[in-house]
């Protein structure tokens, strides 16, 4: 279910877009940059979010470019016959893109023993603050899951580490659809609240270490 | 430019797209809106972060759970 929540930045209305996704459509058909630029401005974002999410961060200014290039080529091609339909379009050239990045690097992994050189199976060192900030997550979560009772930590458990479904879950364990929901919603409620906190007191941290700094400087220059 | 981005994801949906336990139709429904939504992204990028620490700890606490059970890990071998 999706919530219908107005955004600032929408029209809503639908006539209004299918004519733009049109003029957009047309113009990079016609080889005008503008109409590439706009392309651009519009999907780079959630292009770069899709990409990085299935594919992680590795090369991904270039496949965005990738990305952008097999759409420009195949709109002037005429291959999107109803511009209205750009944004599902766009949509489905990029999961393309990553199946076919899924499907090189799974043949790479599989000749790995006789090929030379493999470049899809570059050195993947894993980011490390990224890796920071999954384990500080990791550690509120341990914090929210043994705070809670032991019965509300076995819904969670079976829930997001078992994957068992909520309607197993309420089955097996005698619960409410709403008792079920509430268990979650608390527990995702305190994480996010020690997340604030961890968030508040690093600011806090920085902020007087820079009023310490700065308290402190001119008292060195004397 | 005039966009209709369409409905916004509520936290119940992008936990279910985190868990990957929508339709294809549904998933597909959503991608689309993510390519042109920062606050949907940000939703989901959260949603992400969440359902990947909590798996993470339910991990931890089930083996610390059967580690402090010696009988259930002789009755397992």
């Amino acid at each position: 279910m999706m919530s219908s929540a107005p955004d600032p930045k929408s029209s809503g209305n639908s006539a209004d877009t299918t004519q733009s996704w049109a003029g957009m459509v047309q113009r990079i058909q016609a080889n005008d940059p503008s109409g590439m630029e706009e392309l651009y401005g519009i999907f780079t974002t959630g292009i770069r979010f899709y990409l990085c999410r299935q594919l992680g961060p590795q090369d991904l200014d270039d496949k965005v470019h990738d990305a952008f290039l097999t759409i420009a080529q195949s709109i002037r091609r005429g291959d999107l016959r109803e511009p209205e339909r750009l944004m599902g379009y766009v949509r489905t050239v990029v999961r393309r893109q990553v199946a076919g990045y899924i499907g090189t690097a799974v043949e790479a992994r599989r000749n790995f023993v006789d090929a030379d050189h493999t470049p899809i199976l570059r050195d993947r060192k894993p980011d490390p603050e990224r890796t920071a900030i999954e384990e500080q997550n990791t550690a509120l979560a341990m914090r929210v899951l043994n705070t809670l009772p032991r019965r509300d930590r076995e819904v969670l458990v079976r829930f997001y580490l078992q994957e068992q479904s909520p309607g197993q879950i309420c089955r097996d364990m005698r619960l409410t659809a709403t008792q079920f929901r509430l268990t979650k919603s608390r527990a995702k409620a305190r994480f996010t609240e020690l997340g604030q906190a961890r968030f508040a007191r690093r600011i806090g941290f920085t902020a007087s270490m820079e009023a310490r700094r700065r308290g402190s400087a001119p008292a060195q220059a004397s | 430019m005039a966009i209709s981005l369409g409905p916004h994801l509520d936290a119940e949906t992008a936990e279910k797209y985190s868990l990957e336990q929508l339709s294809a139709r549904k998933a597909a429904e959503i991608e689309g809106h993510l390519l042109i939504c920062g606050p949907c992204r940000e939703a989901v990028a959260a949603s992400d972060a969440y359902v990947a620490a909590m798996r993470e700890a339910a991990a931890n606490i089930r083996k610390t759970e059967q580690n402090a059970m010696p009988h259930r890990r002789v009755a397992t071998r």
